[in-house]
């Protein structure tokens, strides 16, 4: 019998594909957000306030998803520091390890955006937080969102170069494409959570959501590209996620649902500055529904 | 430095597994639990789910299992004719190795002997070592919530004895020593071998994954033994993988800049304006 060359991780779904999509969507929502609060107009700060109402919560989520996965939970703690040397730790060559510092350092940066947004709004009055608030206040936002936005885009890529950065049949003949498309994921579902979150709230300026709509719409159509690249760079490597019940997930869920019908929806259905409220909820569901199918077929596909 | 390894000659192996039952013994490595389950009526727990169709019984290495004679049956339907292959197989200790470069929290070191060792104590259990060995090597263990892999016998390397599967080999198919030593030995063995008419003999990990402490003479193609005959260490992919990421991530900043741009949307406008002219 031949041997596997690279075994399986068994990483379960809902811990490592369920990470990299929740990240992705939070990172995608907070890169947007501050890009539009350094180079935007005013008028886009609705759009941002959403996106840093939306990054930190999702990004809370994420450490128990790492933390779960671990064999050892309690020794996460080995990922910052190290006994041996006896300080900070991080492995260039290890994208899981440089990865979990930016994770790091984002949420940091979402913390303080999302601290700001809410004080800014008058939703923290309690005295006791008075002192830490104009503390947080008084740094230069645009240099957090600066960093914040780097670090986002880090957050949302890093998680596709992981996968690159192994034997696995089919992570490995996808090389490079899977932290690309993880970013333009990232961006689409990080807009279509905002986009849901402003008609959610009836917040929503129609002009925000026409532009939101036009940005996810460049998102799709260049993660589409990406997808069929990806495929025929993997050649017969692609078969895990092409058949059987990931090929279902991915063509079915990812490409057809999460991508297809929302790109017709847009086009061919009523135009994005005429639909309603529902249909932009429509669209962005799905949206996300196709980036959460994305990362669970080419994480679990990788280790069949 | 003057690296520690080991010669696996496939050509003398007899299959006997005295190195598997050597290193189970030395490690104190339990039964493979995916070989055992309970069944009612059964005070103990019972073997099951071995292959069944081989004299190779646990097919693969695992946490338990840091060291796997593999059994290559090449045999015709009435098997009238066929040959079997033998070939010891564990860690090869890699000099570039996928498992220690992604190693997150420095569990998996080189020693002073060359050799690669996951330090229980360090190893926190997030699996990413796992698909980086282009061998398969390492096994995540549920029991201890750690990796696991064939340590070069570390305690007795470092105590001036050589590994317990060289030492329990019965034929001088596995043999330890300084890796230089070893290549003299092997480079020899492929010779007479070559002379005796054996063309397909040839020397595998001289090359691979940066030289491969532990290296083999197999009789065949790597491949048909299932070693891959161009390991690829992952980490080498990782400037390009990271660049192509950052050219995309600058790509998707900018589309979400000019969608957002206001000169943009007074186009749309217009042309929107147009659009309703025509209707």
């Amino acid at each position: 019998m031949m041997a596997l060359e690279s075994q399986s991780p068994q990483w379960e779904w809902y811990y490592i594909a369920g990470y990299f999509f929740i990240g992705g969507v939070s990172a995608g929502a907070y890169f947007i957000g501050s890009l539009l609060e350094l180079f935007g107009e005013d008028k886009q700060r609705a759009v941002s306030r959403i996106a840093y109402y939306l990054a930190f919560p999702l990004i809370c989520i994420t450490p128990i998803l790492l933390i779960g996965d671990l064999g050892r939970p309690g020794r996460f703690w080995h990922l910052f520091y190290s006994n041996g040397p006896g300080m900070p730790y991080m492995n260039h060559l290890s994208p899981l390890s440089v990865g979990t510092w930016a994770l790091l350092i984002y949420s940091g940066m979402s913390f303080i955006s999302f601290l700001n947004v809410l004080s800014a709004d008058g939703k923290l009055r309690s005295p006791a937080l008075a002192g830490f608030l104009n503390f947080v206040n008084r740094l230069p936002h645009k240099i957090y969102a600066a960093i914040g936005s780097f670090f986002g885009f880090f957050v949302a890529g890093y998680t596709g170069v992981l996968l690159n950065t192994t034997a696995r049949p089919l992570w490995a003949a996808t090389d490079p494409l899977v932290g690309s498309l993880f970013i333009v994921s990232a961006a689409s579902t990080g807009a279509a959570a905002i986009a849901l979150a402003m008609t959610w709230n009836k917040a929503a300026p129609r002009d925000a959501n026409v532009r939101l709509e036009l940005f996810d719409r460049v998102a799709l159509i260049a993660e589409l590209v990406l997808i069929a690249l990806m495929i025929v760079i993997a050649g017969q490597f692609a078969a895990p996620l092409l058949r059987g019940f990931y090929g279902f997930l991915f063509l079915g869920g990812t490409v057809v649902l999460g991508i297809l019908l929302p790109l017709g929806l847009n086009w061919f259905g009523r135009k994005p500055a005429n639909a309603g409220h529902s249909m932009v909820m429509l669209t962005s569901v799905l949206v996300l529904f196709g980036g959460a199918l994305l990362r669970i077929s080419l994480v679990q596909a990788g280790q069949l | 430095m003057n690296a520690k390894g080991m010669f696996v000659d496939t050509s003398i192996c007899t299959g006997c597994k005295a190195c598997q039952v050597a290193c189970k013994e030395w490690n104190v490595l339990e039964g493979e639990p995916s070989h055992f389950e309970k069944r009612p009526g059964y005070p103990y727990t019972v073997a099951a789910n071995f292959s069944g169709r081989s004299y190779d019984n646990t097919q693969n290495l695992s946490a338990t299992d840091w060291r796997h004679v593999k059994f290559i049956e090449q045999f015709n339907a009435d098997r009238s004719e066929g040959r079997w292959l033998f070939s010891s197989d564990s860690c090869k200790h890699c000099n570039n190795a996928g498992c220690l470069n992604a190693c997150p929290v420095q569990a998996i070191v080189r020693t002073d002997m060359g050799n690669v060792v996951i330090k229980q104590e360090v190893c926190i259990g997030c699996k990413y070592c796992i698909p980086s060995c282009p061998y398969g090597v390492i096994s995540f263990s549920e029991r201890t919530g750690t990796v696991h892999k064939c340590t070069l016998c570390n305690d007795r390397i470092h105590n001036g004895l050589g590994t317990a599967c060289a030492k329990a080999c019965p034929t001088g198919s596995i043999t330890f020593g300084e890796v230089e030593d070893l290549r003299k030995k092997a480079d020899a063995r492929l010779a007479q071998l070559r002379g005796l008419g054996y063309d397909k003999a040839n020397l595998y990990g001289y090359h691979e994954a940066g030289g491969l402490n532990v290296f083999y003479l197999f009789m065949d193609r790597p491949a048909v033994y299932g070693q891959p005959e161009q390991p690829v260490v992952p980490q080498d992919r990782l400037f390009r993988s990271s660049s192509i990421t950052v050219v995309t991530a600058i790509a998707v900043g900018a589309a979400a800049l000019i969608s957002f741009r206001e000169r943009g949307m007074k186009e749309q406008e217009k042309e929107r304006e147009k659009e309703g002219k025509r209707e």
